[in-house]
């Protein structure tokens, strides 16, 4: 993370947007650093849209106010904000070509031509671009068109890039090339991007901080491995990476770790903060912190974990992973991934899946 | 490839799908047409046409001040409605279309309304408003004050009755243009940093050029061909080329002279629209597929 430089490049100061009766953003305070890559992570009608086209200025918000580089913008028209952005559906102008809308915003600004032409040269070679500044939007491909849309958004070195799910409408390949590329320009540029997505692998992948945002308020803000590693509600658990739920009552408090009953399954877990015996608790734990083991090396498994029996119904192969189905004998079902190389198990057999008792996080329900 | 595959791909669809329409414009307007323009090369006499070839009767057109002034006023008359209607409409379009809302089509459907009754009837009661003895006038005389001599049978009040009768057409154009157009595009505008009028001229007047330009030939041909109306608020000033026009094939029974004078509207209308695609550009129209 990008601690050496805290000079704060935008502040939002308990922001709220209330449409009618709906409040699309509820109290919301932030401070994004100067080359900080942010991500803004949600589920679709979570606000991250609505604050972004607040910080935009697209929007005013109801109460609460942006600050620019310690200037208050809250009431700036979009037009004196120097932001740039780049939206899902590219928003190219149609009738200018390639070339034409990347120097747009340095037109607005009455820049004389030479200079333009010489940032517009640097913004071809930065998005490779060479060749296509005489075709129209329409002749372009999907990621041509969308590293046009971002030439535009950073030829004028604006103070701040606003992202808004740019990749969603690209295929898998590319998306996943455009991922790296975007995150490339902003440690070369040092400008803060805030990139809106509701993809939680987009989110880990670029940014540096995540805030995960549902119903108009940070669930959590912080460092993407923190966010993965060390979900602050049920809700982040459950949005970033993907996890095993188990919901049960507290059987007893002890210390750190919780005694708990899971549909009639014994397992000890992490405390869940003010709970006490009796309490409904829902545990959750990460597909890749459950480990597998073949029955018959049971004597081999570590103490301080839980250790249920089951039998192995089926291997997912992702490629890069491998996801285990495994039916518990309570009927219940659990999921583990692990490398492809790990093992050598096959479906049918006898299995133990085992994981720490610190691993995972419990919330109180 | 069987050989009958070309027929049944291309030219039989063809036949069925344009046979109809194309019949039937060639017997309502190629035919009447080609008539016209034979006829504006013969001559009458006493009502009647005789086929003697010469080209007497454009020679009079263009040799007489008046058909000159006629159509000098028609053509000026055209292009100020024209101006007018585009300056009037585009903000109710434009208003229709991004805050209309659920209300959008029957707002542009009231816009027809007018069309409900026919043109003398409208024209009549527009006379009632501005004539003499009008509403306008007549309150002002009541009220003590003199009456707006400029609203009484003058070039300017056909003008407002033009207006008044072209402008649905052209509020429909652009309409019609800026329900297509996308309006996030502005948003992208201003936050690169154009202001409002910027942001209009780069972006909304350039991508809803060719629903402006289909309006204002909407309403320059029949204000070109006008008739009725100059007639009705008009003036003696106001005689138009096409009153001059409908008198020869009326009161003065000179066809020949009306039918060149048809085929001069007919190449100034065409003009008119020759004019206005060349300053579409399809590629620069934000049309994509096109221009290749």
């Amino acid at each position: 993370m990008s601690t050496h430089d805290d000079t704060v490049s935008l502040s939002l100061q308990d922001i709220c947007k209330q449409f009618g009766p709906v409040k699309a953003v509820d109290g919301v305070n932030l401070d994004i650093r100067q080359d900080e890559f942010f991500a803004l992570l949600g589920p679709s009608g979570s606000g991250k849209t609505t604050l972004l086209r607040i910080i935009a200025g697209l929007e005013h918000p109801t109460s609460g106010r942006v600050m620019v580089g310690g200037q208050d913008v809250t009431y700036m028209p979009p037009y004196h904000r120097r932001i740039g952005m780049v939206f899902q559906n590219f928003l190219l102008f149609p009738h200018k070509t390639v070339a034409e809308n990347i120097v747009f915003p340095l037109r607005m600004q009455n820049i004389v031509k030479a200079q333009r032409d010489e940032r517009l040269s640097w913004a071809i070679h930065l998005l490779r671009l060479e060749g296509l500044e005489a075709r129209y939007p329409h002749e372009l491909s999907g990621g041509q068109q969308q590293r046009v849309s971002l030439a535009r958004g950073l030829i004028s070195r604006p103070a701040l890039l606003l992202l808004d799910e740019p990749l969603a409408n690209l295929d898998r390949e590319l998306r996943a090339e455009m991922e790296i590329e975007i995150r490339r320009y902003q440690k070369e540029l040092k400008i803060p991007f805030i990139y809106v997505t509701h993809n939680q692998e987009e989110a880990l992948t670029m940014s540096d901080r995540i805030a995960v945002m549902r119903n108009g308020v940070f669930e959590q803000v912080g460092h993407r491995t923190e966010v993965y590693q060390k979900p602050a509600t049920a809700f982040v658990a459950g949005f970033v990476g993907q996890s095993n739920q188990m919901e049960g009552k507290v059987d007893k408090v002890n210390g750190s770790l919780l005694a708990f009953t899971w549909k009639g399954t014994k397992l000890v877990v992490p405390h869940a903060g003010d709970v006490k015996a009796g309490d409904p608790v829902r545990f959750m734990i990460k597909h890749e912190d459950v480990q597998v083991e073949i029955a018959s090396r049971k004597a081999a498994l570590p103490a301080n974990h839980n250790r249920l029996p089951g039998k192995l119904r089926d291997i997912i192969f992702k490629g890069q992973t491998v996801n285990y189905l495994i039916d518990l004998e309570g009927g219940m079902e659990i999921v583990a991934s692990g490398s492809p190389r790990d093992m050598k198990l096959t479906a049918g057999d006898l299995v133990f899946v085992f994981w720490p008792q610190e691993a995972g996080a419990s919330f109180k329900l | 490839m069987k050989p009958d595959s070309t027929w049944r791909a291309f030219i039989t669809p063809f036949v069925l799908l344009t046979g109809p329409g194309t019949i039937f414009i060639s017997i309502t307007l190629l035919l009447p047409l080609l008539t016209i323009v034979m006829f504006s090369f013969w001559r009458t006499e006493s009502y009647e046409l005789y086929a003697d070839w010469n080209l007497d009767n454009y020679r009079v057109l263009f040799g007489e001040a008046a058909y000159r002034t006629f159509l000098f006023r028609s053509v000026v008359s055209g292009a100020l409605t024209s101006l007018i209607c585009l300056v009037l409409a585009w903000p109710v379009a434009y208003y229709i279309a991004r805050h209309g809302g659920r209300y959008r089509l029957l707002l542009v459907l009231l816009l027809a309304a007018p069309f409900f009754t026919g043109v003398i009837l409208r024209i009549a009661a527009l006379q009632g408003i501005l004539g003499p003895g009008g509403l306008i006038n007549m309150t002002l005389g009541l009220a003590g004050f003199a009456p707006v001599k400029l609203l009484m049978y003058t070039p300017f009040a056909a003008t407002i009755g033009h207006i008044y009768l072209y402008i649905p057409f052209m509020v429909t154009a652009i309409y019609l243009s800026l329900v297509n157009f996308d309006f996030a595009l502005l948003d992208t505008a201003k936050i690169n940093g154009a202001g409002p009028f910027r942001a209009f001229a780069e972006v909304t007047w350039p991508l809803n050029w060719i629903g402006t330009s289909i309006g204002t030939v909407l309403v320059f041909i029949p204000c070109l061909a006008s008739t009725i109306t100059p007639r009705f608020l008009g003036g003696p000033n106001a005689t138009s080329f096409g009153m001059s026009l409908s008198q020869q094939f009326g009161e003065t029974g000179t066809w020949a002279l009306g039918s060149a004078m048809s085929v001069v509207m007919f190449i100034f209308s065409f003009l008119v629209i020759a004019i206005m695609s060349f300053t579409i550009d399809l590629r620069r129209s934000g049309f994509t597929g096109v221009g290749k």
